[in-house]
């Protein structure tokens, strides 16, 4: 290769190369923000499917909705409604750090990768095979923590509840998850969703120690058994939760009661008014 | 043989009047402090009467003191693992009600009340929360039997009385109470010492004063359950427990306490006594009926030189051995036998002694006469007022004999003296009645003596502390000779 030649491809290069570079942060942020509810030629999962949708829509329209599209939504934008009703109702949320300049990013990055015959970003391919008895246990060991996430991640009883683990239930600080199945659409999209939770407080906990193939698939066996078999848990078993509580608490001072029963109370107390009892 | 001294104490209740000048001298000279309010650590009870705090005698409740078990000698009320589970909650801890509330009373508001139709008063206010209170009870409510149909019938000295006897005590007309003045007893064998689970308290060396160290103490509390005379006082404000001192800086200065000083009766005798430590353990795991010669047994007589020999191997100095041998309390103690300690039956061996007291005289009428002389001479001791179980309950475990011969002896000095100086008594009646109560005339006279006319010098037979060879194990007393201070405080001038 002669020096001119050389000179030339490393010019080049250097000239791809911011665009080569932004073409991975955008890469990278769908990975972690949007891959949770759409892919590029992976089907549809809560989100469209984003394979042409630069072709589908004018670009300014899409920049506008990437950044801010409950205002679309509030606009009252006919197109936006009827993604809304597509997605079952659930709209898509203001992404942080989608700037005008990430939003024409992502959207190059969508064109680019929209003409590629398989997209790196066309989504888990999540097996289709029934689940098995034994993956629900496994599953279900998985959620109680019985089983430990191979990342260190805590294990979802900690924050979730779910209809069928029976007893006192679960953790209340996040949401009821016995009907996630349908909610977020079924096997793919909630398979989707486990990879890369979107969800602010999920992300920060899992963002170190993501669930892994092998643990998402009997996770994904137990909600659905969970989503067919049961009834969320109602305000019934919390108030179960209280009362036995207090009934421990009480049983608890019973026992020191009873330990300590020779303790003194009174004496003076005990001794004038049992005089005053004999004298009336 | 352990030969330790003891500064021990004699109370005559036969001459306590129940003035209560001892509690007050000594509320005024140590207890008049915040967090020490509800404390007495001299305090003068009515017997009958349930004292206080109320009721301290029932250890059936508050389990103080000491019982033997399974032949060894262990603490009621706590033992090492049982200090483990119950150091945040004592169970045998007394309440603020068993002791009273402290209260003042709000005289502000007789000057600055509002103009009304009457006439303004000064409200009592407790002085541990300032409210408003309801006087309920004092440290010594059932004085002079004050409410008696509730205090003084449940004295649990009355254990073993018959219904007759009971009855008797309070018949108007024969009604019959005396004093019972109570400080600490500096035990041999102190159970407050025993239960503390910081070490913080400890028997002196060289006087046997029971004593807290207030910087070692956290507070635990264990020595206020553990003491069956309830001497142990929980100052809420420092957070620590107190209790009597014997006056330790004036006795290290030749005082007596301020109790015995100021005592209106001259009833407080104060000396040292010999013990033999050695022996502590074995005699206070006796039955009941041997605790009261066994603690006798224990007091060496000063005199003997065998004694006196292994006193100064102990260290002892010679000028509190010679103390020793002036003692007035191993007279009463250990030669008359007239001086008993207070329920020995807690076996903490405590080293006050209490001259039992003598009850009026029971008269029966026949033929419309008065008769209060029988041919028993001493008819008027087992059938008097303050019936004899009683006494035997405070003095004796129960047991009659001691109190009986302490008696016998004291109304046959009366009778004595009465027959050298009235002379309406036949002498021979008297000295039949010395013989029969064990007693020679010159003790007859000696234990008049010292019961009536005794002198300040004679009732305080303070030995020296030699604080000054004491304080020598601490610091050198020379260290500073010589040397240079800091300088004047206020420095010389010259001139005008």
């Amino acid at each position: 290769m002669s020096p001119q030649r050389r000179l030339l491809i490393a010019v080049l290069l250097a000239l791809a190369l911011p665009r080569f570079a932004a073409a991975q942060v955008a890469n990278d942020f769908f990975q972690q923000n949007c891959s949770t509810c759409h892919t590029i030629g992976g089907g549809r999962l809560v989100g469209p499917d984003l394979k042409d949708a630069v072709q589908q829509k004018d670009r300014e329209w899409l920049e506008h909705f990437i950044q801010d599209p409950e205002a679309v939504l509030n606009s009252g934008d006919p197109y936006a409604l009827q993604l809304k009703k597509d997605a079952n109702g659930i709209v898509m949320p203001k992404m942080p750090g989608v700037t005008p300049q990430m939003a024409e990013e992502l959207l190059n990055m969508i064109e680019v990768q929209s003409k590629l015959p398989k997209s790196s970003l066309a989504g888990v391919t999540v097996s289709e095979q029934p689940f098995t008895a034994n993956d629900v246990l496994t599953g279900r060991e998985i959620f109680l923590g019985k089983h430990k996430l191979s990342q260190g991640g805590p294990p979802c009883v900690s924050c979730h509840t779910l209809g069928s683990i029976g007893g006192l239930g679960g953790g209340r600080l996040g949401p009821d998850l016995t009907l996630v199945y349908k909610r977020l659409g079924g096997r793919k999209s909630l398979g989707a969703w486990l990879t890369a939770p979107a969800t602010p407080t999920m992300q920060s906990v899992f963002r170190n120690h993501s669930l892994q193939s092998a643990e998402i698939l009997p996770l994904l066996a137990v909600f659905e058994d969970s989503s067919q078999q049961s009834q969320p848990a109602n305000a019934n078993s919390q108030i179960k939760f209280s009362l036995a509580g207090i009934a421990g608490a009480l049983l608890g001072l019973a026992f020191m009661g009873w330990v300590w029963r020779g303790r003194i109370r009174t004496v003076r107390r005990a001794l004038v008014s049992g005089a005053q009892r004999g004298a009336a | 043989m352990n030969v330790r001294s003891q500064v021990s104490m004699v109370f005559h209740l036969d001459k306590c009047i129940g003035c209560h000048t001892c509690s007050i001298a000594c509320k005024n000279l140590w207890t008049d402090r915040r967090g020490t309010e509800y404390m007495w650590w001299n305090n003068v009870e009515t017997k009958p009467g349930t004292g206080f705090p109320t009721k301290w005698e029932d250890q059936e409740k508050y389990h103080g003191g000491w019982e033997v078990k399974n032949g060894k000698l262990q603490l009621k009320s706590t033992s090492k693992a049982q200090t483990i589970f119950n150091i945040y909650h004592n169970p045998s801890m007394p309440t603020m009600d068993d002791y009273y509330e402290p209260w003042t009373y709000d005289y502000q508001h007789l000057f600055n009340a509002p103009e009304g139709t009457d006439q303004p008063t000064a409200r009592p206010i407790s002085m541990v929360t300032g409210e408003l209170i309801q006087i309920e009870a004092g440290p010594n409510w059932d004085d002079d039997l004050g409410g008696s149909p509730v205090y003084a019938e449940n004295d649990p000295n009355l254990k073993g009385l018959t219904p007759d006897q009971r009855a008797q005590l309070v018949a108007v007309e024969r009604l019959v109470f005396f004093y019972f003045p109570r400080i600490c007893n500096h035990c041999l064998n102190p159970a407050c010492v025993a239960s503390c689970p910081s070490g913080a308290l400890y028997k002196r060396g060289e006087d046997g004063i029971v004593l807290v160290d207030q910087k070692r103490c956290r507070g635990w509390r264990m020595c206020v359950a553990a003491c069956p005379y309830k001497k142990m006082f929980y100052n809420w404000n420092t957070g620590k427990s107190e209790k009597c001192i014997l006056c330790y800086p004036r006795l290290e200065t030749g005082q007596a306490p301020a109790c015995f000083h100021s005592c209106v009766g001259r009833i407080r005798y104060l000396g040292v006594m010999l013990y033999d430590a050695s022996k502590i353990e074995e005699m206070a795991s006796l039955p009941d009926e041997d605790l009261v010669e066994a603690q006798r047994s224990l007091v060496l007589d000063p005199n003997d030189p065998e004694v006196v020999a292994a006193a100064r191997k102990s260290g002892i100095h010679e000028s509190v051995i010679e103390s020793a041998q002036r003692s007035p309390v191993y007279q009463f103690v250990k030669v008359w036998k007239i001086a008993l300690p207070p329920h020995i039956e807690y076996r903490t061996m405590p080293m006050l002694f209490y001259v039992p007291p003598m009850s009026p005289v029971m008269s029966n009428v026949a033929d419309g006469t008065i008769h209060h002389v029988s041919d028993n001479l001493f008819h008027d001791i087992d059938e008097s007022r303050v019936p004899l179980k009683f006494l035997a309950n405070l003095f004796g475990a129960g047991h009659e004999e001691f109190v009986r011969y302490a008696l016998r002896k004291q109304k046959a000095v009366r009778w004595y003296r009465r027959a050298v100086t009235v002379g309406d008594v036949e002498m021979a009646t008297a000295e039949r009645m010395l013989r029969e109560a064990d007693c020679s005339p010159e003790q007859a006279e000696a234990i008049y003596r010292l019961t009536s006319l005794c002198t300040f010098d004679d009732r305080f037979v303070i030995p020296p502390m030699h604080r000054e060879e004491a304080i020598q194990m601490m610091e050198d007393p020379l260290e500073h000779k010589q040397g240079v201070g800091f300088g004047f405080l206020s420095g010389p001038r010259r001139g005008m």
